[in-house]
């Protein structure tokens, strides 16, 4: 079995998820084992136009960089998105509440007007290129990362969870967020950080996207019985859900 | 069979002792929830838990664990290696679950590493001290067990009865210096134990019996409900998880980094997850949420039933818990199951056990379901009683829930329904319907406040059935007090219990009447001249008023000039009723139909409402 050649790109990020890979520190050599780096700007200075696998981390914010991804895609025979930015926006996604202008000139001030910080509203990934696999979350959990290697690396689907982080913040027998009076995304976010929120006593942030089906229906009304407002869900949902689809609900 | 009797001190000593020589998993506090968990010393053990977390189900079938170490060749290896351990502290309805998977998981196909662990395992089981929320087991006959464990703790006062039934049991107990044998009568209180928990644990009443369920879920397929209750269903499987007889699971593999080995686990599923049920190809053969949805309730009412003899809901009441849209409760949908399958204007039979003439006109009946069954009533509450021939009356009931067996209503013999009734004897039928309508707000908002009850006439036989009630849980409780009015001294309704109120700590009773004659000795003039001589603490005091429609506008005037807001009074109303199911219209005011959303309204939710006071 020849080693599949690996890429990782990064677009509009804080490249935090990209150095979660550099942190598997020992493990990167296990890895190394099984794929073949061929570029990957964080952590080496070769470029290569002949990569299997592409791993795209970050928001797509610019004209050029929807070349740039198209360009990605016709050259990879699987296309991963690493990361909130990448999968659902992430956090860049905020600025799609605002006019364009107003954002950029309340970030940047005076120096909004230069050329290398125009900017457009952000895409997810899939929004411009067709993706393969979701890494979700912010940061990935290197584990997981690990797992969904080593499944492409085996030529298998890998199980990323479709249920949400209830499921695996039951399974570390957690206070539920709720009864302790706050508003938690997790009904409605995918699993598979292992409930690292709720297990550290805070709600779940949602940085992990929606689930396929989420209720939105019922995370309404039962802001009623716990005193909140459809409108403290929004707020809460803006960080990583921003102006996605289920937010208008 | 070994019963010994430990106090505190030697019964940590006790479990110390087993901590060095096995590994234990006790309930230790978490915030404040409770956790089965390794126990590394005595004092940490939490006895007085309500409820855990999860179930112990989690030592026999872990969230995850590995199956098989297996090579891509082929080669595949079990993973069963298992330490002997205690698991101290399981609840009696625990117990019941983990036979019942036990039955699961050793019939037909042979599951050895549900198995291997349930063999190293030495079950410490330990009765109820004090009932969740939302606990039913009472109506699974799981609140008490006789088998199932090793060893049963039971508490005696602050000693622990210690009671081995099996050898493994015994061999916990050996070697212990300090052992006192039980008296009779610490077997006597154990059993009375036993019979409280009963009762106790039943914060949700089933309204029919668990083997009832099957067949009733029988004709449930395509009942509204499912549609209904599912709409608010996040997918969560959150019911599932912290189930005692959910089983399900999933199996995935993970190969090791030489991408040569690697092992096959399984985790916790739930059938409530929306691709629980889907196939590769794509279908998913319950797709819509009322599908996943129905399916919990089938599965633990009809299918386990019929798998293994025994509905698989143990009363535990964590689905209750951990469901944030609130539409798990099992009683809640069988119960509205038994109201649907049924004919809602067909009285139940019950039988008079005693009847007691009170007053001229008032009588005072006890009665008994002939189905063995409770009423389940809540403090307030009302039943439409059914004379063939002669028709139905609406009667408050008035003993409280927390008297279980029986019920007691009064009767004042003016209609042809309670006159007849007057006519009854010990061991006659009548026919019951309900009970229906609101309740005084005893579980929620009277809880840690001063009561004042404020009753004219036979306003006191409803009221009766809280003033009972409190006194049965006291602690959760401020002080009590009690006014009572009537027109004539001989109009007086249990006399005897109210010289027992009055003498008990925290209670005050004050009796007064209108025309008075030389046997009365108390107070003279209307309920309100009482109101002058009691001290109100208004911010802590939740009023409740019950008497003649004319009672009512004198009395709250004058409670709140005295600083009670609208919010913090109850009344129970009286009016005309036929159906007591909200549709026959006689009870009508306004929008509102008293024998639903009344008799018990909150003042404020009536004060503006016209023809209501």
């Amino acid at each position: 079995m020849s080693k599949p050649k690996l890429a990782i790109f990064d677009f509009a990020s804080c490249e935090g998820c990209q150095l979660q890979i550099i942190n598997m520190e020992e493990e990167i050599l296990d890895l190394m084992s099984i794929v073949n780096p061929v570029e990957w700007r964080e952590a080496m200075s070769e470029q290569s136009e002949d990569f299997d696998i592409a791993v795209i981390e970050g928001s797509i914010t610019r004209s050029g960089d929807e070349e740039r991804l198209r360009r990605i895609r016709e050259r990879a025979k699987v296309v991963v998105a690493l990361g909130a930015c990448a999968t659902c926006g992430g956090v860049n996604k905020i600025m799609n509440n605002f006019n364009i202008e107003e954002a950029k000139k309340a970030v940047y001030q005076e120096a909004s007007l230069m050329p290398h910080l125009n900017t457009s509203l952000t895409k997810a990934v899939d929004e411009v290129i067709d993706v393969d696999y979701k890494i979700h979350g912010c940061p990935i959990d290197r584990k997981e990362f690990a797992y969904i290697i080593r499944c492409l690396a085996l030529g298998k689907n890998p199980e990323i969870p479709a249920y949400a982080v209830c499921v695996e913040c039951k399974l570390k027998e957690n206070i539920c967020r709720y009864e302790q009076g706050e508003i938690c995304l997790g009904p409605l976010t995918r699993a598979g950080c292992g409930a690292r929120c709720p297990s550290v006593e805070t709600w779940c942030f949602g940085c992990r996207g929606f689930i396929d089906d989420p209720n939105i229906y019922a995370a309404k009304e039962v802001m009623n019985k716990y005193g909140k407002t459809s409108e403290d869900l929004k707020d809460r949902m803006m960080l990583f859900g921003s102006k996605q689809r289920y937010i208008y609900e | 069979m070994k019963i010994i009797k430990l106090d505190q001190t030697s019964f940590n000593f006790w479990v110390d002792r087993l901590i060095k020589k096995q590994c234990v998993f006790g309930v230790q506090s978490k915030g404040d929830r409770f956790v089965f968990d390794t126990l590394t010393r005595a004092e940490d053990l939490r006895l007085d838990y309500d409820v855990t977390i999860l179930p112990p189900k989690k030592y026999f079938l872990p969230q995850r664990e590995d199956l098989l170490d297996f090579s891509i060749k082929g080669e595949y290896k079990s993973i069963t290696e298992r330490e002997p351990f205690i698991l101290l502290g399981v609840h009696p309805y625990d117990v019941v679950a983990i036979s019942q998977m036990d039955r699961v998981f050793s019939a037909d196909n042979y599951d050895v590493h549900y198995m291997s662990r349930r063999y190293n395992a030495t079950i410490i089981s330990c009765d109820v001290q004090r009932a969740s929320n939302q606990v039913f087991a009472g109506s699974m006959n799981t609140a008490t067990v006789q088998a199932g464990f090793d060893i049963l703790l039971t508490k005696i006062g602050d000693s622990y009865l210690i009671d081995a039934r099996t050898a493994k049991g015994e061999a916990l107990l050996e070697g212990l210096t300090v052992r006192t044998e039980p008296t009779d009568k610490d077997l006597q209180e154990r059993k009375q134990v036993w019979k409280e928990n009963a009762r106790l644990l039943q914060k949700n009443k089933l309204k029919g019996k668990p083997e009832e369920l099957p067949e009733l879920l029988e004709k449930s397929y395509y009942d509204p409900i499912w549609e209904e209750k599912s709409k608010l269903c996040f997918s969560c499987g959150s019911c599932n998880l912290v189930c005692p007889t959910c089983y399900c699971f999933d199996v995935q593999d993970d190969l090791n980094w030489d991408m040569q080995t690697g092992k096959r686990t399984r985790a916790w599923d739930g059938c409530l997850l929306r691709d629980f049920a889907a196939v590769a190809g794509g279908h998913n053969f319950r797709r819509q949420r009322a599908d996943r949805y129905r399916h919990r309730f089938y599965r633990k009412g009809k299918y386990m039933a019929e798998k293994i003899g025994q509905v698989a809901c143990v009363g535990c009441g964590r689905c209750i818990d951990a469901c944030i849209p609130n539409i798990a409760n099992p009683v809640e949908v069988y119960n509205q199951l038994f109201m649907s399958q049924k004919n809602i204007y067909i009285p139940e039979q019950v039988t008079l056990l005693k009847t007691e003439k009170m007053t001229e006109r008032e009588t005072f009946y006890e009665l008994k379901m002939d189905s063995g069954l409770d009423l389940g009533h809540e403090p307030g509450q009302f039943v439409e009683i059914s004379l063939p021939g002669i028709g139905e009356a609406p009667i408050s009931v008035s003993s409280s829930p927390t008297q279980t067996g029986t019920f007691q209503i009064v009767v004042r013999a003016v209609g042809n329904v309670t006159t007849a009734m007057s006519r009854l004897k010990p061991g006659d039928h009548v026919g019951v319907r309900g009970p229906f309508g609101s309740q005084f707000p005893v579980h929620d908002v009277m809880k840690g406040k001063d009561i004042l009850i404020i009753c004219g006439g036979i306003g006191l036989v409803p009221i009766r059935s809280a003033i009972n009630f409190i006194l049965d849980n006291r602690d959760d409780y401020g002080a009590m007090t009690i006014l009572y009015g009537m027109k004539k001294p001989k109009d007086q309704l249990f006399a005897t219990e109210l010289e027992e109120w009055s003498k008990l700590p925290g209670v005050q009773v004050l009796q007064t009447v209108d025309c008075y004659d030389e046997s009365w000795k108390g107070n003279v003039g209307v309920i309100t001249t009482l109101l002058s001589l009691i001290k109100l603490n208004s911010e802590s005091t939740v009023a409740v008023v019950c008497g003649p429609p004319v009672m009512y506008p004198f009395v709250l005037k004058d409670l709140e000039t005295m600083g009670m807001t609208a919010e913090s009074i109850y009344v129970s109303l009286e009016r005309r009723m036929k159906c007591g199911v909200g549709k026959c219209g006689h009870c009508q005011m306004n929008e509102i139909y008293v024998c639903q959303e009344g008799p018990v309204f909150k003042y404020s939710d009536i004060k503006e409402v016209m023809e209501a006071i």
